[in-house]
């Protein structure tokens, strides 16, 4: 397993100097240089995330040995082929900022890792595009979540939301309310606005701070990103017990994957601020709601 | 900055308490007394709405300039440049924050300050003056896309004076006045529209057409090769400018970036000299194909295609040929801005749902090339798309500026695939949109729902909100899952086929009672589904085991016509049970604070929700529940927060979720699904009439009459309305003595010098005053004596009354949709089209070319006609009789033997190729009009020829099977088929007009004769005084028809006209002087229907504002009665004038109408003091121009002291369709009683009805206008008999009819005995009469009998105790055999 396999694809950075507009000029360094890109192994059969059983987590192994560059040029013109950097997806930092309770840190950092996990693409558009993250592995989603829920008393993380989600009827609106991610207005008939980011959100894991209500995942591009993100075979079985949405404390369970270290584990002592650059680059996204 | 906003809207007031108490309050079913014990209760509820609603400066938006304010820390070694920019797209605010936070991070060159503006934040004075203080040490002004007058103004005034001082001044498309400020060295624009050179020539033509801001992109890519030709320093400064647009149309922060560095380098004095180096803008494309996952844009479809088609993302379903497939205009200022969150959502939802997108941008203002260029093929000229959505909210050509509709309407029409325009917050933020309950911003209403609605478009749903800070877009979540389920469901109605298409056929029963069902204005509501279903069965659909007939169809829905409408013997089509319900119907917990837990007592057996209708093969025809509360007073009262029931929430959820419809065909106008609670426009999340539409494609089958409640089903159901026809008009004619009367006046005619004379006058005076006619004219005494010359005049003025009924015109019967008019019975349409002068296309009316040829101007003949000088009248009857002989040769020779029009054109051609036989010059030459002229003649025939054929086209069916095969449905005018031939054919996708482009020049003419008229008229009546104030009604529908007539009449009377912008638009007024007036300013009282409200609340806020201005105008109090009361009432109430002068009132938002016509439909109220104070609770919600915001507010002190100082009340009539007894809006709408009852002298005011139905306008009192309503429908034969051949759907038009002249007697009292005597002896007394209504519709007849006891009862009626006799009797008759049928 341990996948993100670690290629260094450094040269990435400088190669859209247009940063992520489109140029009339188009299609210039596109065209040919096939080679720069890292291709996954998963020439399979990725039809929808909910498709994929946890176990093939492994279909997403990117090794440098297996970028047979010839067969798919295609790919490379595509931005959905995720090829991470290495730095970029070290999980130090947000261990580090969880461990803290910097929480306002660690979900700033848990997005970054989303994107950066999301792969090149997503990199430079600065946000995660819905059908990318099938492309994200299961065991690194895990282990992002097993952070979470591990500092936060199992309050906060992924696989919480996924379980309210459900609980919620997997409607956005209603789940959205039980986190805390939605304020009530002051108005004649019941109704609800987003909350404004930072602010309105809650920083620390309080007695009254909503369950699941970190790590944020906004609402910005509507909810398809989260939706996928939940449905992800990561969190197949963090479904709430008799499914369904019946409203029913569904049973804390404890992950052995997560215990297992995560995929992540060997990217530990990594420099973590390598980061830096990058996200100056990235035209900074706003997450406010 | 946050805190501040978000601190506005946290009220922390619970009022759940209050409103229970409220709705607890229909204990008091039959007292309105406990609303007054409870005024405080009643304030404070309202006053916590207002002020959620107002927050702060009552203007619509509370964002402020200050969030873009960035302000370097000052570095002393660096030259301090300060821009101010002022711009519609708020996307550009995070792009110009990014550069220059950019620029200021280098610590190069020079430390820039920034701060912008939206142009709706200027109409906030406070905000105004920052605006102009930070004006006065700004080195540059930017400005963009500056489109709204008074703004505009506002930006010139402010920019003006420091011009001459600003470094640089750059004005990116917007108003000329605004372009003209443009100031970049020697280039300037201040000679934009005057100037001769070719350069300026092309921003001047721009103006006059469609693509003013694509003529400037235009000019970007044509002006390096003019330059050339420029003196070199010249040329220099117009290169930059060109530059600057460019740079400004690239709008990524790097080319803002750039941007800014060159204009200050080359333009602020303290960097001269420092070479500031730059970039070249980094161009995209103008327009082209865009997708967030793409390596590029695209200018070539097959590109994009195969790109798509290469996805490794997404599986082969979506990629492969069966996945529907949804076009998306988007505005490439979001995309290069890097704003663009909302288009991501939308494109991600389509596709996680399964559909292909494919979304084209373009940089300009005019989309209609793209489309084309992008979404069809050029091949097989198919589209690529299954359906398009516009997420750019404008119109698809000319955006806010100038619109091209026929251009627009060119492209989709060849586009052929359903078009929605969606809408994305401009003017508001996010919260402020949910708080209010106006909905969407007005300005926004106009410019990014009406005028798309003129191409066509449809589904305003707003999909995406702005946030207050980043000034960024963002997604809704679930109106952006709303809008993209919609636009599958409508593809899939392009790619499903027939023989599987669902549809769900909704009919009304309004009032609910069981003779109701199926109600729809002039409609035969089942013969108009059999004669569809027919169609749809021919061509392919399943409609299995649809019956014999129509009257069969009638059967099996009703099941059984004689039973209760409550009990369950409508056919039950589903039994909901109640769990089922709640799972299906998300927002069902909502319903429960007025219903309490389903399923109630409504649509219900006690244990299941009950869905009415019947299925035959795909097609499920259901009758739509009711409001549900009519039989509750108490609810009318207080409906403001009211609700559907849950069986009105489980029959939309039957239709989408369980019978599974493709799409929904309301039929007929209307139905109450719009009219449920929610914003006026720009529904939210909860709002019922979305919450009940749910992903149904809405179809809606409405009268072309009404276009502005059509509006509404639009805007508030998404419905695609197609219009219907309303039956074709005839002449009312004469009968019983009226027919005797007009006899006795031809031999009076013929003898009244041989000595006969006298002896004639006396028969038609007695005859007269058996007719009635003695309230109408003024007779003398039978056997007094009289010269020939009062002879003459008596005879005169009667027979001018019996034309004017006898030529009235009245819809007969209902129509049938399928089934246009023949021929022959368009000919009293066409003669009423003939008779309107239309100089506009230089045609002249038939009455005109005839007088002409006697040597008489025809507006003397109906000027001596009115009063009464026998000559006239008896020339205006030639006229008329000429007329309609001349149009019946035409008509009758181009029409084959079956009264069908064959082949007009050609038959015409073959006409006018032979001038000798021109069917109209034969008929006219044994008249005394043969030497018409024949070129004018022409003229018009040709004309009425075009017409004719319209009238009997087609289109109805034709344009619903469009619809339901996702075509694209031509969009048209809806109105008065007379004044405007346009709204023909039927069958179009109907919509209003452009709100901000009423009153027209016209109509203010027009309005000023009936004004006049008026005025005269009450000083007639009122010893030669003038009116001090008169309360009138302003109609949506009115309105729209007449180009805002009436709305140009509010104006003439308190002495403003009306100033139209570059655009056409009217936005502004100024006072007439009152030399030129002539006579003194009158007060006004304006009460604007429900609808009127949510279409023209621009104009609301214009005649707010111009009232204000005239209060507040110098002049002495007794010229200006405006002044005089509002002064007076501001001492009484301790305000200003200003607010005193509160004259423009309306029901609050998303309410409509008094309900008083519901009281009495249903006669459930105790004495007209009750009918009053529902007016007066309902109608007393105010605009006010000086906090529009805050939307409508209760001030009914105001709007009662307004009321008790009208002399007059006043109403328009402005179609022949739709008269006082047809529709029970008038009389709810009436305040004349009311009025009396709040005058401290008691005096009852005149009332006035205003007929503008015909070319001779004319102001008759309410009383005239009642008895001539009557005499032409109710008791005329030839009406009541062309509504007895309708059937069923007849007798209940019969029972409307007296129904809403009790209406009349409750609330202005004006209705005469004798009106229910003779209706008494027409539809009771007559045996034969009474045992057909009873066996046609034995409900609509109980109800009638019921409404003649009612009439009596409340003393509207005396009559023999012989007469209530027989009608108790029948009472309990009809009740025994509808009960005893029942068991």
């Amino acid at each position: 397993m341990a996948t993100n396999s670690l290629n260094p694809l450094r040269h990435h950075h400088s190669r859209h100097h247009g940063g992520r507009h489109h140029h009339l000029r188009r299609r210039h360094s596109l065209d040919s240089p096939s080679s720069l890109f890292l291709k996954p192994t998963t020439t399979t059969t990725i039809t929808t995330a909910q498709s994929l059983s946890t176990s093939t987590t492994t279909t997403f192994s990117l090794s440098p040995a297996t970028s047979s560059s010839s067969s798919t040029a295609a790919d490379a013109a595509t931005a959905t082929t995720p090829s991470p950097s290495p730095s970029s997806t070290s999980l130090d930092l947000l261990e580090r900022h969880l461990a803290a309770k910097n929480f306002r840190q660690a979900d700033e950092e848990t997005r970054r890792l989303l994107i950066a996990l999301a792969g090149d693409a997503a990199l430079k558009r600065g946000y995660v595009f819905f059908s990318e993250v099938q492309f994200i592995a299961a065991a690194d989603l895990k282990a992002i979540d097993g952070l979470w829920r591990r500092h936060s008393g199992g309050r906060f993380g992924y696989s919480v939301q996924k379980r309210l989600w459900d609980k919620s009827k997997r409607d956005f609106t209603r789940f959205f309310i039980r986190l805390g991610w939605m304020k009530k207005l002051d108005t004649e008939v019941e109704q609800y606005n987003y909350k404004a980011f930072p602010t309105e959100f809650m920083w620390e894991l309080k007695e009254d701070t909503p369950e699941g209500h970190l790590p944020l995942t906004n609402a910005l591009r509507g909810t398809r990103l989260l939706s996928n993100i939940l449905t992800h075979p990561a969190f197949a079985d963090a479904e709430a017990e008799g499914g369904g949405g019946e409203e029913g404390e569904a049973q804390e369970r404890g992950d052995p994957a997560i215990k297992k270290g995560g995929l992540l584990k060997g990217l530990k002592g990594e420099n973590a601020s390598s980061s830096k650059p990058q996200s100056e680059r990235v035209f900074k996204p706003d997450y406010s709601f | 900055m946050a805190s501040l906003l978000s601190s506005q809207f946290t009220l922390p007031a619970p009022k759940a308490d209050q409103l229970s108490s409220l709705s607890q309050k229909h204990y008091f079913l039959h007292s309105f007394l406990p609303k007054k014990t409870n005024p405080a209760g009643n304030s404070s509820k309202s006053g916590v709405k207002v002020k959620c609603a107002v927050a702060g400066n009552g203007l619509f938006t509370q964002t402020t300039p200050e969030v873009r304010r960035i302000v370097p820390e000052r570095d002393g070694s660096l030259p301090a440049v300060k821009i101010v920019y002022v711009v519609l797209e708020a996307q550009y605010q995070s792009s110009l924050s990014a550069a220059v936070l950019a620029l200021n991070k280098t610590k190069r060159y020079a430390s820039f300050e920034v701060v912008g503006y939206l142009v709706e934040e200027l109409r906030d004075a406070n905000t105004y003056k920052t605006f102009c203080k930070d004006l006065e040490d700004a080195n540059i002004f930017i400005g963009s896309l500056i489109f709204v007058e008074e703004l505009a103004l506002k930006v010139k005034a402010a920019v003006e004076k420091e011009r001459d001082r600003l470094d640089a001044v750059l004005v990116f498309p917007s108003m000329p006045e605004v372009m003209r400020l443009n100031k970049l060295g020697t280039f300037s624009m201040s000679q934009l529209g005057q100037s001769k050179s070719p350069f300026f020539q092309l921003f001047k033509k721009k103006k006059s057409s469609a693509g003013f801001a694509d003529s400037m992109l235009k000019l970007v890519r044509t002006l390096p090769k003019v330059l050339k030709y420029l003196p070199s320093d010249k040329a220099q400064d117009a290169r930059l400018y060109i530059l600057s647009l460019q740079f400004w149309l690239g709008g990524s922060p790097d080319n803002l970036q750039n941007f800014l560095k060159m204009i200050s380098g080359s333009y602020v004095p303290a960097l001269k000299g420092t070479k500031i180096e730059y970039s070249d803008p980094v161009l995209f494309l103008d327009s082209g194909i865009w997708h967030p996952l793409a390596p590029c844009m695209y200018d070539d479809v097959k590109e994009y295609l195969n790109w798509y088609g290469t996805r490794k993302d997404v599986n082969e379903k979506l990629k492969g040929p069966n996945a529907p497939i949804v076009g998306l205009v988007l505005q490439r200022s979001h995309i290069v801005t890097g704003d663009e969150s909302h288009y991501v959502a939308v494109i991600m939802e389509l596709e996680a749902s399964g559909a292909k997108v494919i979304p084209i941008f373009a940089g300009g203002l005019d989309f209609s090339g793209p489309v084309e260029r992008f979404l069809i093929d050029p091949v097989t000229k198919k589209p690529y798309i299954n359906s398009v959505v516009s997420l750019t909210g404008f119109a698809l050509v000319g955006g806010p500026a100038r619109q091209d509709h026929p251009r627009a309407v060119e492209a989709l029409g060849k586009l052929d695939v359903p078009y929605i325009v969606a809408v994305p917050l401009v003017f508001q933020t996010t919260e402020e949109w949910l708080n209010s309950t106006l909905g969407l911003h007005p300005i926004q209403v106009a410019l990014q729902v009406a005028l798309p609605e003129l191409d066509g478009g449809m589904e305003p749903i707003v999909f995406a909100g702005r946030d207050p800070r980043t000034g960024k877009s963002h997604a809704l979540h679930k109106r952006v899952e709303q809008l993209c389920t919609r636009a599958i469901r409508w593809a899939e109605l392009k790619r499903k086929s027939k023989a599987e298409k669902r549809l769900a056929i909704t009919v009304f029963s309004f009032p609910p009672d069981k003779g109701n069902v199926g109600t729809a204005a002039y409609l035969n509501v089942f013969s108009s589904i059999y004669s569809v279903l027919k169609e749809l069965k021919r061509d392919g659909y399943n409609v299995e085991g649809l019956p014999e007939t129509s009257e069969a169809l009638i059967e099996e829905v009703i099941h059984d016509k004689e039973a209760q409408f409550s009990s369950p013997n409508l056919n039950v089509a589903y039994k909901m049970g109640v769990r089922e319900y709640y799972d299906l119907t998300s927002y069902a917990t909502a319903l429960e604070e007025n219903w309490g837990k389903a399923p109630g007592n409504l649509n219900s057996d006690g244990e299941n929700l009950l869905v009415y209708g019947k299925q035959y093969g795909n097609v499920f025809i259901g009758v739509q529940p009711t409001f549900g509360y009519e039989g509750d007073p108490m609810r009318l009262l207080f409906s403001k927060s009211a609700s559907p029931h849950h069986g009105f929430a489980a029959y939309y959820s039957f239709v989408e979720k369980i019978f599974q419809a493709d799409a929904v065909l309301h039929f007929g106008t209307h139905g109450s699904l719009e009219f449920m609670p929610g914003k006026q426009v720009g529904m939210s999340d909860v709002c019922f009439p979305d919450s009940l539409i749910g992903n149904i494609p809405n179809v809606y089958y409405y009268a072309a009459n009404n276009p502005s409640e059509a509006t509404i089903a639009k805007r508030r159901s998404y419905a695609n309305t197609i219009s219907y026809l309303t039956p074709p008009a005839e002449n009312a004619g004469l009968y019983k003595g009226l027919k005797q009367l007009s006899e006795l006046i031809s031999s009076y005619q013929s003898l009244k010098d041989s000595g006969r004379g006298p002896q004639i006058v006396s028969s038609i005076i007695s005859t007269a005053k058996q007719c009635n006619l003695d309230k109408d004219v003024d007779l003398p005494d039978e056997g007094a004596e009289i010269s020939a010359k009062e002879r003459d005049l008596v005879v005169g003025k009667v027979y001018s009354k019996i034309m004017e009924i006898e030529s009235r015109l009245l819809p007969c019967g209902l129509h049938v949709i399928g089934e246009p008019p023949s021929a022959m019975e368009a000919v009293a349409t066409l003669v009423n089209i003939a008779a309107l002068d239309r100089p506009e296309d230089g045609i002249l009316s038939l009455p005109s070319i005839l007088a002409e040829t006697v040597g008489r101007d025809i507006e003397d003949v109906y000027r001596g006609s009115d009063k009464g000088i026998l000559k006239d009248v008896e020339l205006l009857r030639q006229i008329t009789e000429a007329s309609r002989g001349s149009i019946t040769a035409f008509v009758e020779r181009t029409t084959n033997n079956k009264g069908q029009v064959v082949d007009v054109t050609n038959k015409l051609s073959s006409i006018l190729g032979f001038g000798i036989n021109e069917p109209w010059v034969q008929y006219l030459s044994s008249t005394k009009f043969y030497r018409a002229d024949r070129e004018k003649l022409r003229t018009l025939f040709e004309f009425l020829g075009e017409c004719l054929k319209l009238v009997v086209a087609d289109n109805e069916l034709g344009s619903l099977k469009q619809a339901l095969e996702g075509k694209y449905v031509m969009p048209g005018p809806g109105g008065d088929p007379i004044r405007n031939p346009k709204v023909l054919p039927t069958g179009k996708n109907i919509h209003a007009l452009d709100p901000q482009a009423i009153p027209t020049t016209a109509a203010m003419q027009s309005a000023k004769v009936v004004v006049d008229r008026l005025v005269e008229r009450q000083k007639v009546d009122n010893g030669g005084k003038y009116p001090e104030t008169v309360a009138l009604v302003l109609w949506g529908t009115d309105n729209i028809k007449t180009y805002g007539e009436s709305l140009g009449q509010v104006l003439w009377m308190i002495g403003v006209r009306p100033i139209a912008d570059t655009f056409g638009r009217v936005n502004r007024v100024e006072p007439v002087s009152l030399e030129e007036l002539g006579r003194p300013r009158i007060d006004v009282v304006v009460n604007c229907s429900g609808v009127f409200r949510d279409l023209f609340i621009n104009q609301m806020n214009l005649l707010d504002r111009a009232i204000k201005m005239v209060a507040e105008l110098d002049e002495p109090e007794e010229l200006n009665y405006v002044r005089k009361h509002a002064l007076e009432q501001a001492k009484t109430l301790g305000i200003d004038v200003r607010e005193a002068a509160t004259r423009v009132f309306s029901n609050a938002s998303g309410s409509y109408s008094s309900n008083i016509n519901l009281a009495v439909e249903n006669s459930t109220w105790n004495d007209e003091k009750q009918l009053q104070d529902m007016y007066l609770s309902r109608k007393s919600f105010a605009f006010d121009s000086d906090a529009p915001g805050a939307g409508m507010t209760e001030k009914r002190k105001v709007f009662e002291m307004a009321l008790s100082t009208a002399d007059a009340t006043f109403q328009n009539l402005d179609s022949s369709e739709i008269s006082l007894t047809d529709v029970s809006h008038y009389f709810d709408s009436d305040p004349t009683n009311l009025v009396q009852n709040l005058r401290k002298d008691g005096k009852k005011p005149s009332a006035y009805v205003a007929d503008t139905t015909t070319a001779n306008a004319q102001v008759r009192t309410l009383g005239e206008t009642v008895r001539l309503d009557a005499r032409t429908k109710l008791l005329n034969p030839k009406w009541y008999e062309g509504m007895m051949s309708s059937g069923y759907e007849g007798v209940r038009e019969i029972e409307k009819r007296l129904t809403n002249t009790v209406g009349w007697s409750a609330t202005s009292g004006q209705v005469d005995n004798w009106v229910y005597e003779e209706a008494n002896s027409t539809f009771i007394q007559d045996e034969e009469m009474l045992n057909r209504l009873m066996n046609t519709n034995p409900n609509s007849f109980r109800k009638l009998v019921q409404t003649f006891l009612e009439a009596n009862g409340r003393g509207y009626w005396e009559t023999s105790e012989q007469n209530i006799e027989k009608l108790r009797q029948l009472y309990s008759e009809v009740e025994d055999k509808i009960e005893g049928i029942d068991r």
